[in-house]
Formats: structure tokens, C-alpha cells, sequence
């Protein structure tokens, strides 16, 4: 039988000038964690942006040394070059040191034509950093206030909250019934990340869509948990498909790891700290490595995978310094892996691929 | 080891080690006196407290060697907060120095291959490599680094410790403590403030733990109120910089910083900075400068490039340059301030979220510029430095900054802190003789 047809995902552009031409406000929102109910709660759509990839990054290379990661870098160069223009105000959360000297670079001296807000993730578990973290967050919006000229309730922060917890729910559902759906890992890929893009109450819609096309079988091909940061260039993704793989977990930090559960607070600014700070273990949190191959152990534990690709984009400190340990624990519970470092900037290498293949043939 | 062995290591450092440190410095210190011992055309002779210098690290290490036999053993980021660990009896060890060890001998390349052949990519921390490779393979020039109890990485000088300090963790399965300073892109709010106080605090308890024993306020007083002395006579000691010819440069700074990072809080560290400084007072009333024949001066931004000091330091000599300050050493002083010995606690908690490398891009630029003024230099060298990207992103503009606003030459320096691999002597000996034309003309 055919695989069905995947639901029809709007492009972002689209999306942008939809919202653009209703009279709604724009953030674009850099990696990784932030809470979307704030903007929507200020009518503002956040928009996130992972690079560009396949981006000219030399508009950037007067700012940013060569060494520098290719998300940060490609990031600057799209908003030097007006890439970013049709937002209201730019985003930078404090993801490790890259991004963190780009939100202080964009402050200090690229200055783009909007403002540019930055929001301070806490490392680390302890009590004190729901606090802080719920203060960010009120911070943040204040400064939205500025932008959108709304000061939200607590009854409409509460209830953006609903809308994204909603949407939040289908994509970890998503995420959860990934082997059984029927769907090429592109074309999952595509509907899941629309949650960078697509309002919650536009994504929940589209997620459902492809849970209803749910089978009792798996995915046939050899199952993987793809961890790392981004699955840029996307072609990475049929290079997967080619090798005989098929991908049933995800560790992205663009995706698996932003399975953000509700908080517990009924104060909502401590509701959306518990829940950012309670999201999955991740490297740009300071999570523990073992907290780390625990989730990752699960995943594959529970999707059945055989082995696990680790898809970095050259540079990340935050990634890298794991994966030594990861990997070990890993092969001693019998999951082989593989690292694979790409410049999203750049095609996917014929080197990379190869390791994929190897990878795969070893595990077959 | 037994108890009876490491009683008989202790004994061994304390009395036959400390005593061979005391006779190499006193043979030092008069071969410093002896007049014509001294040949150099570019240098004045080292300072007569360089010797006690060496005797204090190679202390130091000494001790180490047996440090986790005799009492709790902390290893720490150079910028976290010390005080507490020292009040509660710690040894007290910090990887970056002894990367930086490392470095100067010229061990840290050998040693970080122990870790990139354990998976640890070339492209991460040349100190986080030197000092894993050395975790993993027990090798180092100290002849033995202590087990560590208790870790404790604080971020306010870049989230690489932060990961760094997890393989540790994972590697030593010791508690791990986490002070996490919110970066400053503007100012200090109280709730910024407030988060750091609650996690020293944590922190404390933590310690407390580990040690078997309760942190005594006054103690802690006592401490903190070293610690305030020595950074504020380091400070000075700096400062000194700005008398022209300067008695000291950067290149000895580097070297000289060692006690006021990892022995913070102690009294022979106040001791040794009061008579450095004496010394080079004296030699500012002399007129006695450290580069002889000084023409020009210039500010250093970012970590030394630690195998390559000598050569770098030769090099500007050669021209008559004079590397008077730099933004790295002087991040051990500038906080002296906002240190308060009746409060030590609350003070901490400002004076470790403000390091130059837990602030802005534009308070950087302006702390060179600043700088410049006070040390009336000719220019800035920035070391572009690829293990250290909280340092290094944003030196672009500055430099361009620097160019254009404040019309000072300035020179991007492409390296790395501890890996010699990633540094051409070749380019950077064509990029200085560019850049020194550029000064002269």
C-alpha cells in the first residue's frame, strides 16, 4: 500500500504574511529555549531562526571569526543582509557562548533596526532558578510591552499557555509514535519543525493530522535516535533514507529536546520557567552526561533503534564536550554510534554520508 | 596508600621538599645580586621576587601531590568564588593554571592528545583538552595532580567550564557545584545579584558537606579580607604599568598572576604582592623600565599564547615595544573594590558576576579604551584565541572600533591559548612586523 500523503505544511514566508497582514507582530526568536505563550500572549509570533542554512555567510565575517559556529555566524550575516527585516524584534536566548556573544555583538555594535532582547536560561537544577528564570521571563515581556503596546493578564497569559501546551502535547505524541508513522523521515521532519514557525493553534491541527495515519507496524528499515542540534541540510535526511535507515527517536536540541511538559506553578511566569527548565537533558542546559545517555537510552530503548547519529554543526563546543562519554555509555549498552559535523552553510559532504553508511552496515 | 606512606610523603614535602624549594630560591636570589649576571640586551634583570615566585607554585604543586591524603581537595575555575573553600581547609586546585603550567613547558600538546584520542575534538578548549588528557592519563609536569572531593565550576567566565567540569564529574564521580552567573550584556540587576548570593550559599552548604566540618564566619572574615588585600595590591602592582618606561609588562604579569588566581585568600599571597610592588616602586623612581630602550606600548587583549610567551615577549622587545597592560591580567584586580570583607557572602556574589568575561562586548571595548588612556599606549594586540570564544567574539569590532573611533592601531592576533598547533610563528612574526610598521609610522 502507498504511504499516505503528508498534510500540506504552509511555508514560513507564508505564514509571516499572513500574520504580517492581519496586524500581528513578529519576534524572531534564536535558539533554543524560550516560552512562545509570552509572545503570543503580546499577539507577536515567534519566529525561529536556525541559521539560515545555504545562507551567503560573508555579510557576517566582518563581526565573527571563522571558528565560530555556523548557526551563529549564518544568523548574523541574515540579519545584516535584511533577512530579518520583517521581524519587530530579535530574540537571542543564552544557549552557550556563540550565542551569547551574538546577542551581545547584535547589541553592542551590528545593531539591526529593531530591538534586540535577550533572555538568560539558567544552568544547572536548584529552586533559585525557577525564581530567576520566571523574572526573565516577565522581563522579556516587558519588553514586548514596548514593542506591542499590550500589557497581557494573567487571563491571557494563561491562556496562550493553554494554546502551546495544547500544541506541545501533539508534538511529543508526534514524537512518540514516530516508528509507526508512515511517513519519510523528510516529510515528518517538515510538519514537526513547523513548530518553529506555525502558531500553536495553526501546528496542533497538522500534528494530528499526520497521528490519525498512525499503523500498528514499524517503520521498516534500519531504526535510529538522531541527536545533535539541527537537521540542516535537510538532504541529510534522504541521505539517512538511501542508507537503509530510518530515524524512530530524536535528541535535536530543535525538537526532542524542547518536549516541553506543563509546569506545576499557578503563577504562570514560574508555570513557564518549571517547564523550560523541566525539559528533557540537554547540553546548552549544563546537563549531567548521565542524565544525558539516560534519556538517549530511552529513546532507543523505547523506539527500538539500533544505533545513534550524532548530527552537530561544526564548532559546538556544548555538543562536543559530551559526546566522548555518551558514546562509551552507549556502546557498553550495546548502541553503536556515529559523529557526523557539518557547516550548515554548506552541502552535505560525500565524507558524511559515508560514515552513515558504515554506521548503518554495522548495524543491519 | 597507607597511612603510614602518606604520612611519610607529608613529612617528605613539608620538610625535604620545602626545604630543597627554600635553597634553590635563596641560590636564585643570589644569583640575581651578583652584578654582570645579568646579559640581556632586550630585558631588564627579573624582578628579586621572582624567585619566591617559583618557590610559591612549585609550593603549591607540592603540596598537591599529597593533598588528597591529608584533607578535602577542591578543583575550581579560576573564577569562581574561592574564599569559602580556602575558610573551610580546602586544597584548592585550578585546571587552568595548570594547563597553563602546561602550556609554558611546552607539555600541554602532548598531553591534550591523551584526550583527543579519547574522542575530546580538537575544536574544544585547549585548557578543557590539557587538563582532561591529564585527568585521564595521570601525566603532568607537576608530578601529580590530587583526586578532587568536590568540583566546582562557576560560569561567569564562559559555559565551557560548565561541560568541562561534567566530564570531570563523570570521569571522577565527585558532587559537581554549578554557580551560574547570569552574563551581563548591560548592567547588574538585584535579581541577578540575588540568584548568585542563593547558589554561594548552596554552594557553602555543599562544601560543608564534602569537608566534614562548618564554615566559621570569622574564618571566612579573614579570608576574604586577604583576598581583598592581594587583589588590591595586584591591582597596583599593575598599575605600575602606567609609569613610563613601565617597570613590568604584560609578559611578566602573566607569569605573576599565578598567586592571586589559585591562592587567593592567603597570607603569604598578600605578603608577596606587597614586596613585588615595593620593588617595582622602586623601579619606577629609578626610571628603570622592563623592556629596555621602551618606544612603544602597547595593551594585550586575552589569554596569553601560553607556549609561545617567550617568543612573543622577544619579539616586541626586539622593536622596543613594551606590552604594558592587558585586559586579562587586569581582570584579577579591577574587582578589588566591590569586595567586602564584613559582608563576604552578599560581596561575593557581586564581585564573581562581574569579571570582564561575564560582561558585554561594549564594556570590553571600553575597558581597552580605557586602558589605552591610562597606560598612554600606542596600540592594542587582540589575541584571536579559538579556544576561547567568549574572549574572542566581538574582538572584530573592537579592533575596528578601536581603528576608527578612538584612532588606535590595533592588531588581531590569530592563536590559541594552549595549543601550539594553532599557532604559525611564521604568520604571526609577518603580521607583527606589519603591525609595527603601522605603529612607527
Amino acid at each position: 500500500m502507498a504511504p499516505p500523503n503528508p498534510p500540506l505544511v504552509p511555508r514560513r514566508d507564508e505564514v509571516i504574511r499572513r500574520h504580517r497582514s492581519s496586524g500581528g507582530r513578529l519576534a524572531a526568536v534564536l535558539p533554543i529555549h524560550y516560552s512562545r505563550a509570552v509572545f503570543r500572549a503580546h499577539r507577536m509570533l515567534p519566529v525561529e531562526v536556525w541559521g539560515p542554512p545555504g545562507i551567503d555567510t560573508s555579510p557576517g565575517d566582518a563581526h565573527l571569526q571563522s571558528y565560530t559556529c555556523g548557526i551563529v555566524r549564518s544568523s548574523l550575516a541574515f540579519v545584516l543582509s535584511g533577512g530579518l527585516d520583517v521581524a519587530d524584534i530579535i530574540v537571542v536566548p543564552h544557549g552557550c557562548d556563540s550565542l551569547q556573544g551574538l546577542g551581545s555583538v547584535l547589541l553592542d555594535f551590528a545593531k539591526p533596526r529593531q530591538p534586540v532582547a535577550t533572555l538568560y536560561v539558567p544552568r544547572g537544577p536548584r529552586s533559585a532558578s525557577v525564581v530567576f528564570l520566571a523574572e526573565e521571563l516577565r522581563a522579556l515581556s516587558r519588553r514586548l510591552s514596548e514593542i506591542s503596546g499590550i500589557e497581557p493578564t494573567l487571563d491571557e497569559l494563561r491562556q496562550a499557555i493553554a494554546r502551546e501546551e495544547s500544541a506541545d502535547r501533539a508534538l511529543a505524541d508526534l514524537l512518540d509514535a514516530r516508528p509507526h508513522l508512515p511517513f519519510a523521515d523528510a516529510d515528518f521532519y517538515r510538519v514537526a519543525r513547523a513548530r518553529e514557525y506555525l502558531p500553536a493553534e495553526d501546528f496542533e491541527p497538522l500534528a494530528r493530522a499526520m497521528l490519525a495515519e498512525r499503523v500498528a507496524a514499524k517503520r521498516p528499515g534500519i531504526p535510529v535516535v538522531l541527536s545533535g542540534l539541527v537537521p540542516e541540510p535537510m538532504n541529510f535526511l534522504g541521505a539517512v533514507a538511501d542508507a537503509g535507515g530510518v530515524i524512530v527517536g530524536d535528541d535535536l536540541a530543535c525538537l526532542g529536546r524542547r518536549r516541553y511538559a506543563p509546569g506545576r506553578s499557578d503563577d504562570p511566569w514560574k508555570h513557564l520557567a518549571e517547564s523550560l527548565l523541566d525539559a528533557p537533558p540537554d547540553s546548552t542546559r549544563g546537563s549531567s552526561t548521565a542524565d544525558r545517555l539516560a534519556w538517549i537510552e530511552k529513546l532507543a530503548t523505547d523506539s527500538g533503534a539500533k544505533a545513534v547519529v550524532f548530527y552537530l554543526v561544526k564548532f559546538c563546543e556544548p555538543e562536543l564536550f559530551y559526546l566522548p562519554q555518551l558514546r562509551q555509555g552507549l556502546e557498553e549498552r550495546g548502541l553503536k554510534s556515529v559523529v557526523i559535523e557539518t557547516d550548515i552553510a554548506e552541502s552535505l559532504s560525500h565524507q558524511a554520508v559515508t560514515r552513515l553508511e558504515a554506521l548503518l552496515e554495522s548495524v543491519s | 596508600m597507607t597511612l603510614g606512606l602518606a604520612k611519610y610523603q607529608h613529612l617528605a614535602v613539608s620538610f625535604l621538599g620545602r626545604g630543597a624549594l627554600r635553597y634553590e630560591r635563596l641560590r636564585q636570589e643570589a644569583k640575581l645580586k651578583r652584578k654582570g649576571s645579568w646579559k640581556s640586551e632586550r630585558f631588564a634583570p627579573p624582578l628579586s621576587t621572582s624567585p619566591r615566585l617559583k618557590e610559591l607554585i612549585s609550593l603549591h604543586y607540592l603540596k598537591g601531590r599529597t593533598a588528597d591524603e591529608r584533607g578535602p581537595v577542591a578543583w575550581v575555575t579560576s573564577g569562581a568564588p574561592v574564599e569559602f573553600l580556602v575558610a573551610l581547609g580546602y586544597y584548592v586546585l585550578y585546571p587552568e593554571n595548570h594547563g597553563a603550567v602546561c602550556g609554558i613547558r611546552r607539555v600541554s600538546e602532548k598531553i591534550s592528545v591523551h584526550a583527543e584520542d579519547a574522542g575530546y575534538s580538537r575544536d574544544l578548549c585547549s585548557y578543557a583538552r590539557t587538563d582532561i588528557g591529564a585527568a585521564l592519563s595521570g601525566e603532568t609536569p607537576v608530578g601529580r595532580l590530587p583526586r578532587p572531593d568536590l568540583l566546582v565550576a562557576c560560569t561567569n567566565i564562559c559555559q565551557t567550564v560548565l561541560l568541562w567540569y561534567q566530564v570531570l564529574a563523570a570521569h571522577f564521580r565527585v558532587p559537581l557545584v554549578i554557580i551560574d552567573t547570569p552574563f551581563l550584556y548591560g548592567e547588574a540587576t538585584e535579581r541577578d545579584i540575588d540568584f548568585v548570593r542563593k547558589q554561594i550559599e548552596e554552594a557553602v552548604a555543599v562544601a560543608e558537606r564534602v569537608a566534614g566540618r562548618s564554615l566559621s564566619e570569622s574564618r571566612l572574615m579573614q579570608v576574604t579580607r586577604r583576598s581583598k588585600e592581594a587583589t588590591e595590591l595586584w591591582l597596583k602592582v599593575m598599575e605600575t604599568g602606567k609609569a613610563k618606561p613601565a617597570p613590568i609588562t604584560a609578559f611578566d604579569e602573566f607569569i605573576h598572576m599565578a598567586p592571586i588566581v589559585e591562592m587567593r585568600g592567603e597570607q603569604f599571597t598578600v605578603d608577596y604582592y606587597r614586596a613585588m610592588l615595593q620593588e617595582l616602586e622602586a623601579r619606577v623612581r629609578q626610571g628603570s623600565g622592563a623592556v629596555l630602550r621602551e618606544r612603544k606600548r602597547l595593551i594585550w587583549d586575552n589569554l596569553p599564547i601560553w607556549p609561545r610567551v617567550r617568543w612573543l615577549s622577544e619579539k616586541l622587545a626586539d622593536r622596543g615595544v613594551s606590552l604594558v597592560a592587558s585586559t586579562y591580567t587586569n581582570a584579577w584586580g579591577e574587582l578589588a573594590d566591590l569586595v567586602d570583607p564584613e559582608h563576604p557572602l552578599e560581596s561575593a556574589a557581586k564581585v564573581y558576576l562581574h569579571p570582564i568575561l561575564n560582561r558585554g562586548t561594549g564594556h570590553k571595548l571600553a575597558t581597552m579604551e580605557k586602558m589605552v588612556r591610562d597606560y598612554q599606549a600606542d596600540g592594542v594586540i587582540l589575541h584571536s584565541d579559538r579556544s576561547c570564544k567568549p574572549y574572542s567574539i566581538g574582538q572584530m569590532d573592537q579592533r575596528e572600533r578601536l581603528g576608527t573611533a578612538a584612532g588606535v592601531p590595533a592588531l588581531l592576533l590569530e592563536a590559541d591559548h594552549n595549543d601550539p598547533r594553532s599557532f604559525s610563528e611564521e604568520q604571526a612574526a609577518s603580521r607583527l612586523a606589519a603591525f609595527f610598521e603601522v605603529l612607527e609610522a
